[in-house]
């Protein structure tokens, strides 16, 4: 019904006014395009909004994770040389010079330094920025001084040096800044250089692209581009993902909308952190923090001049005007941008004179730090991956701190690197294509402070730390007679070291034998272990069981399925050094098993603490019965296997240790700590090819020499509750006396060492032992003994 | 098997005594440098053949009385000391006097181990520092502080009793216990500490409900 009257209605209307229709019809069209055009500004002013706004707020805190080291604790008596500060301070990016004039500085002199430290925000307390003297006697830290309050200190810790990041999938990296730490001159070169009107446009300078358009035209060719710092920062934006017609079309309104939504500060200091500033490798260098990394090894803040010239010459062309590879170029049109700055005033004839006179100064080597630490970043990510999803870890800019000492890195990646070049060199083509891995840990708190995963130190590639699964070999008999020594034998309870046959469930026969082919017949516990008998370890083995031996590494540590053939008495199973280390910090630690650890805290971006991986250990072991197997660790190093280790070393390191030769002699092992260094080495050949030398060939001289540069403090084995020493003949294993020939003192469990004695006479002395020194007390205390 | 060996053995060696020559009459005496004084003298006894190395340091032996927390095994055959006798004798209390020092091959010099916290500055800020955020409550930056004392000084007995003073006030008890009894074994020698450890011992295992454990570190601290 209504439709019929609205059609009636209609028809008298349309005849009486058929030229006012026409206008109508035009008026309706233009309003109606209008409103079209309307809408599709609209939606482009809320798809730019949109685009802009996702980019300047989601993309500002896309910020890759940084990694840091340990930070080196500086503290009166402390074990340090002026050589190691020195190297911690290159790790830093100090500047070393004839007086120290600001952060980041440092004069070093015979037995004194000067430093100006930057001072670090440490999530648990902020380290201000000081200025120290600090002396040197002999190996020591001897004084610190704080040179401003006029006093000593007891303790101050350096900032920590980043080791590197973990980025994002599309490998941009970037070292956020803000415009107020930005260096004297970077905002008014860029703004000179770049875009001088930038205070006063509105995101798009007509002007600049009409100058532009001039130039380009009376020139012929593309020499100059109108953008504004705005359209560049948008630019930037895109760079990395595809850059379409669609996307350049956008530009403008983007530029517009940005410079709308935004503060002028807000929107250089975007730039500042987002601008292209050259490429390592796969990985993108954006923003000025990171490029001052990069070409000076510096922070931003403590660039000169001529070097922040340098970096605003980069941003028209990254490529084309390296400093690296096109210095001349580099040079030039940083010399360019400094008379700019001069031209406007910025600086002074004198400050530009002294600039232009100074050389690019850019660090040769890429980055010295970043790449540096492969194996150990390897470690410290399947960490952060079992806690961490990739999207925070590669965009939350999140901190992370690890016990990474750079210092003792740098030693036990020289230590492999430089044994194997001379076994080469001394082996000829038997010694070939020699791999091998280190794994450095303190014993005391079980931080991982080093990893070499491979012969080239800097190869993130295969980490044979975590990842060479070799056969342990004799690494594993300190776990066979630490499960003895609980079941009752003592250090002197007899092996039998003879020929064995053992019936193997597929059928096999397995015929073990001993490293010089021959037997040893009846040898004391001690001994066996010292000189890795395999005979008396398979007899001793079948005897306590497998199962027990098995139980006995699982508590030392070993996480991995272990299988219960005979072959695991001799170490046919597969570890990796990581894993090895995890077993031997469990005897170093007097049996409390202390998980490994190599961060020690994760924090937010600002410092606020998301986890921590605390000092956590747990008693696998008593104290007692590892207190035996730690005496025979170190009688492996005295008169073992070992024992050329105290050719290089201090014999008053105590060292514990045990050396490994897998079968067939693919596999070089060496584990062993001190006092405060515990170090697992492993060298052998990626195709598990046979070695020309066992263990005392290989991985022993690998870790000597790591130990001679580390010099560790010595390893002190404090005697525990239900401890006793007895003097023992070393022939019988019976109780002797110290004035007997070839005796030597044991220890024992309370009650366990032997009741009968030999007789070497020391029962017929007459009552008063010979008059010596310090002997008497203990002569005497000893005859009483027996009685 | 060792049953049966020992026996044996002992027979033996009851035998050969009865022979009036004891088993090391027959040994060849160790070659030791070939310096005279090295040579073992025999005993004043009417035992013919008996070799015993002599005591006195003068005659080549030296006798190196250490510490009582420290175990230090020697070297047998470094020259020029023939034997160093390291006796570990509970009844030494305070560190023996340097004179009988090992003559070791010139060792270089070393860093030694920890220092105990009067003489280590860092430490002890560290320590104080922890136990003010503790007086405030502020437990995780204790326990932050006393961890890197723990780096610093991981022989300092304190700085075990602290941390696991303050894991027992987070409520990890059985993270507290084993820092307390690791700190045990680093106080070895130090009866106060040891008291003060085995207390605190007590202290964690009764809040964590095990009363039988308790009793017995109260029974371990009395014995100090």
């Amino acid at each position: 019904m209504a439709k019929k009257r609205a059609k009636t209605s209609s028809r008298p209307r349309r005849s009486s006014a058929k030229k006012r229709s026409i206008w109508s019809f035009l008026i309706g069209l233009a309003l109606k395009l209008s409103l079209l055009g309307a809408v599709f500004l609209a939606v482009i002013l809320v798809y730019t909004d949109a685009q802009v706004r996702e980019k300047f707020e989601g993309k500002r805190w896309a910020l890759p994770a940084k990694v840091y080291a340990r930070p080196l604790e500086l503290y009166p008596g402390q074990p340090l040389t002026l050589a190691d500060l020195r190297l911690e301070l290159q790790s830093l990016g100090y500047q070393l010079v004839p007086a120290v004039n600001r952060p980041g500085s440092a004069e070093l002199g015979n037995q004194r330094a000067r430093i100006h430290t930057r001072g670090f925000a440490f999530p648990d307390e902020p380290e201000l920025p000081r200025r120290l003297v600090l002396d040197f006697q002999g190996e020591r830290l001897q004084r610190i001084r704080d040179e401003v309050a006029g006093r000593d200190l007891p303790l101050v810790r350096m900032e920590p040096v980043l080791i590197g990041g973990i980025y994002p999938h599309t490998n941009e990296d970037r070292d956020l800044i803000r415009l107020q730490d930005a260096p004297d001159y970077l905002v008014d070169a860029l703004i000179v250089v770049e875009d001088r009107s930038y205070y006063s446009h509105f995101g798009i300078s007509l002007k600049g692209m009409s100058r532009a358009a001039w130039v380009n035209f009376r020139a012929g060719r593309f020499v100059q581009g109108g953008s504004t710092l705005t359209q560049q920062l948008i630019k930037n934006f895109y760079l990395t993902s595809e850059r379409t017609l669609s996307r350049k079309l956008l530009e403008l309104p983007m530029a517009l909308v940005m410079d709308m939504r935004y503060s002028k500060d807000e929107i250089l200091e975007a730039y500042l952190n987002e601008v292209y500033l050259g490429q390592s490798g796969s990985r993108a260098i954006h923003g000025f923090g990171l490029a001052s990394q990069f070409y000076f090894s510096r922070p931003l803040p403590e660039l000169d001049l001529h070097q922040v010239a340098l970096l605003v010459a980069l941003v028209k062309g990254p490529s084309f005007y390296d400093p690296r590879r096109n210095p001349e170029r580099a040079l030039t049109r940083r010399n360019l941008v400094l008379n700019l700055l001069h031209e406007e005033g910025v600086i002074t004839a004198e400050a530009l004179r002294q600039s232009l006179e100074k050389p690019l100064d850019v660090v040769q080597s890429r980055s010295l730090q970043k790449g540096a630490y492969p194996a150990y970043l390897d470690l410290v990510k399947r960490q952060l991956r079992k806690d961490y999803r990739d999207e925070d870890l590669g965009s939350e800019g999140l901190q992370v701190f690890t016990s990474l000492d750079p210092i003792v890195q740098s030693r036990a990646d020289q230590a492999l690197v430089s044994t194997l070049n001379t076994l080469e060199q001394r082996h000829g083509a038997a010694g070939k294509d020699l791999q091998g891995a280190v794994v450095v840990t303190d014993p005391q708190t079980g931080e991982v402070l080093a990893m070499v995963g491979g012969r080239d130190t800097r190869f993130e590639g295969f980490n044979r730390s975590l990842d060479a699964i070799r056969p342990i070999g004799s690494l594993v008999k300190p776990a066979v007679y630490l499960a003895a020594l609980e079941r009752g034998y003592t250090l002197v309870s007899p092996l039998q070291d003879e020929p064995i046959n053992l019936r193997l469930p597929n059928g096999d026969v397995w015929t073990p034998q001993n490293f010089d082919r021959q037997t040893h017949g009846t040898v004391l516990l001690h001994r066996a272990l010292a000189r890795s008998y395999n005979l008396s370890t398979v007899h001793l083995g079948m005897e306590i069981g497998l199962p027990r031996v098995i139980d006995m590494m699982r508590r030392l540590g070993v996480e991995r399925h272990l299988d219960a053939f005979p072959s695991l008495l001799l170490g046919a199973q597969g570890m990796s050094p990581l894993e090895v280390a995890e077993m031997y910090q469990t005897f170093a630690a007097n049996g409390f098993r202390m998980p490994l650890r190599s961060i020690r805290m994760v924090t937010t971006a600002e410092g606020e603490e998301l986890s921590r991986y605390p000092f956590q250990l747990r008693q696998q072991v008593e104290a007692k019965h590892v207190h035996l197997i730690q005496y025979a660790l170190q009688e492996v190093v005295r008169e073992g296997t070992a024992r050329s280790i105290y050719q290089q070393l201090p014999s008053n390191l105590n060292v514990a240790g045990k050396t490994g030769t897998s079968n067939d002699q693919r596999d070089s092992w060496f584990a062993g700590y001190t006092g405060n260094r515990l170090a697992v080495v492993w060298v052998g050949r990626d195709d598990n090819s046979r070695l020309p030398f066992t263990s005392t060939g290989g991985a022993l001289p690998v870790w000597t020499a790591l130990m001679k540069a580390e010099k560790p403090t010595p390893l002190q084995a404090s005697r525990p509750q239900g401890i006793e020493y007895a003097w023992i003949d070393e022939e019988t294993g019976l109780r002797s006396d110290p004035r007997c020939e070839g005796s030597r003192q044991l220890p024992f469990l309370e009650g366990s060492a032997p009741l009968r004695s030999v007789d070497c006479g020391q029962f017929n002395l007459p009552t008063e032992a010979p008059s010596g020194s310090g002997a008497d007390p203990d002569a005497g205390w000893f005859r009483n003994w027996f009685r | 098997m060792s049953q049966k060996w020992i026996p044996l053995l002992a027979g033996a060696v009851f035998l050969t005594g009865c022979a009036t020559s004891n088993p090391f009459s027959n040994v060849p005496i160790e070659d030791r440098g070939g310096r005279p004084a090295a040579a073992p003298a025999p005993l004043p006894t009417e035992v013919p053949g008996v070799i015993v190395t002599p005591v006195d340091p003068g005659m080549g032996v030296s006798v190196q009385p250490i510490e009582v927390t420290s175990v230090v095994r020697s070297q047998r055959d470094l020259p020029p000391a023939d034997e160093m006798w390291q006796p570990v004798s509970p009844q030494i209390q305070s560190p023996a006097p340097q004179s009988g020092a090992p003559m070791q091959p010139a060792p270089q010099p070393l860093s030694m181990p920890a220092a105990i916290p009067s003489d280590n500055t860092a430490v002890v800020a560290l320590l104080e520092g922890a136990r003010l955020d503790s007086e405030q409550g502020d437990l995780r930056a204790a326990q932050t502080r006393l961890e890197r004392a723990l780096r610093i000084a991981p022989r300092e007995a304190e700085v075990y009793y602290q941390l696991a003073d303050v894991k027992r006030q987070l409520g990890q008890f059985l993270d507290a216990e084993q820092v307390a009894l690791r700190g045990v074994g680093v106080a070895e020698g130090q009866r106060q500490e040891l008291r003060r450890l085995w207390i605190l011992i007590s202290q964690i295992r009764s809040e964590a409900g095990d009363l039988a454990g308790a009793e017995d570190a109260r029974n371990a601290a009395a014995a100090f």
